[in-house]
């Protein structure tokens, strides 16, 4: 006779005692609980706190900008597309300052589609890798330094215990750790995207695997890399000073020192030297 | 003749207003953590404690195990026939659809619903790059 799962509890910490027993090997391989509440209210107050017009466009791309963080709601459907849209449109002061962040949702509602065609081959690659190495070339396993965030790269460590505390990460955050993952340390996109999955709240394999695949270059013409400038005009103050006491040698230079660093079989045209724009 | 009804709610639509809870307010419904898929994944605690708050504001029975083996077991004990489902693009979803309806008695219906999509007409939309189906789909997307 199947047994029925317990729904009483008195606090949260009861609820994750409870599911602590229940998932012991989830919770030795990472006993940390996000601050993310789940479920339909929450959803609702961050629907309702979230910002849809010129402000969310302006600041969005900075790590302490104006995101909704409302991604863990819909990738479980908790809120549905059309409804966080309808919402988006009819708060923003006027409904077409709402686009930028509509065209996110967008994003999401692309990687669905792409994901009902690719069925399991959304782990494949979807094309061949623009970075003047073969797919072979790429390491099959995520490097433990990684997977511990002890890579001695502040940026990167940082990232990696947000990732692992809390299940959230930026976009921006997300691209950077992505790229340095694949291009930096040669190690190939599906590693990446497992081990994303095991710890983002909102993870699911469409929007994850093709977003890494687009950082890869195996889902987009050339591959997505930036340099130190890049991480401190989106993160603050919070790298500061002299790059060698944050470990961050390896990412000073102008982009066309970097992708000839990191891409040496290669010549990417001067476009490809342009930082891109936010995110994608 | 009502026909006895449940809901197979699955981790791709946590929606209290999803459209089986609207087609069908009053039935049982279930959802099962997939032991199999939780282990091969190795999906970390503060993934499953954010799916469980979700679950707890659902009108639902939670179970885990073996997926289609509990839905099926539940409709069994609802004396049900017809079982009402999220539409979801995992091929895993589809695979436990197909093993429900092989273990229900004869003449059981699943029923997979779609909730409205985002943008109509995007099936033709050329998948290749985001760009393409945002330039055929932005007008309507604003609307």
């Amino acid at each position: 006779m199947s047994r029925d799962m317990r729904r009483d509890f008195a606090s949260r910490e009861e609820l994750v005692a409870y599911l602590q027993q229940e998932f012991p090997q989830a919770a030795q391989r990472s006993p940390h609980v996000s601050e993310t509440r789940g479920g339909r209210r929450a959803a609702e107050a961050r629907l309702r706190a979230a910002r849809y017009g010129t402000e969310y466009e302006r600041t969005r791309n900075h790590l302490d900008g104006q995101v909704s963080r409302l991604s863990p709601y819909i990738r479980y459907g908790v809120l549905g597309l059309n409804e966080v849209r309808e919402y988006a449109l009819s708060h923003a002061q006027r409904r077409f300052e709402a686009e930028k962040f509509v065209n996110e949702l967008g994003w999401r509602d692309y990687f669905q589609r792409v994901y009902r065609e690719l069925g399991d081959d959304i782990w494949e690659d979807v094309e061949d890798y623009k970075t003047g190495f073969p797919a072979h070339s790429y390491r099959q396993e995520l490097p433990e330094d990684i997977r511990q965030g002890q890579t001695g790269v502040r940026f990167i460590d940082d990232a990696i215990r947000e990732l692992i505390e809390t299940g959230y990460l930026h976009n921006h955050q997300r691209m950077w750790l992505a790229a340095y993952v694949v291009h930096w340390r040669r190690v190939c996109w599906q590693a990446g995207a497992r081990w994303f999955l095991e710890h983002l709240l909102d993870g699911d394999p469409a929007s994850n695997n093709l977003s890494w695949q687009w950082v890869a270059s195996t889902f987009s013409t050339k591959p997505y890399y930036y340099n130190l400038e890049n991480v401190l005009q989106f993160s603050g103050d919070r790298y500061r000073g002299t790059p060698q006491n944050f470990g961050h040698e390896a990412f000073v230079g102008t982009y066309e020192q970097i992708a000839r660093r990191l891409f040496p079989n290669i010549t990417l045209s001067d476009e490809h030297h342009e930082p891109r724009k936010g995110r994608r | 003749m009502s026909e006895s009804t449940i809901i197979w709610v699955h981790g791709d639509n946590l929606n209290p207003h999803s459209a089986p809870f609207q087609t069908a307010p009053d039935a049982p419904a279930i959802f099962v953590w997939d032991d199999a898929l939780l282990e091969e994944w190795r999906i970390s605690l503060k993934r499953i404690v954010f799916i469980y708050e979700c679950l707890l504001e659902l009108p639902i029975i939670i179970r885990r195990g073996d997926v289609a083996e509990e839905v099926v077991q539940f409709a069994r004990e609802h004396e049900a026939r017809r079982i009402l489902t999220s539409e979801s693009p995992s091929p895993r979803h589809q695979f436990l659809c197909q093993t429900i309806i092989k273990h229900m008695p004869k003449g059981s219906r699943l029923e997979v619903l779609r909730e409205p999509a985002f943008v109509d007409g995007a099936e033709k939309v050329d998948l290749k790059r985001f760009s393409r189906y945002w330039n055929a789909v932005k007008k309507q997307a604003m609307r």
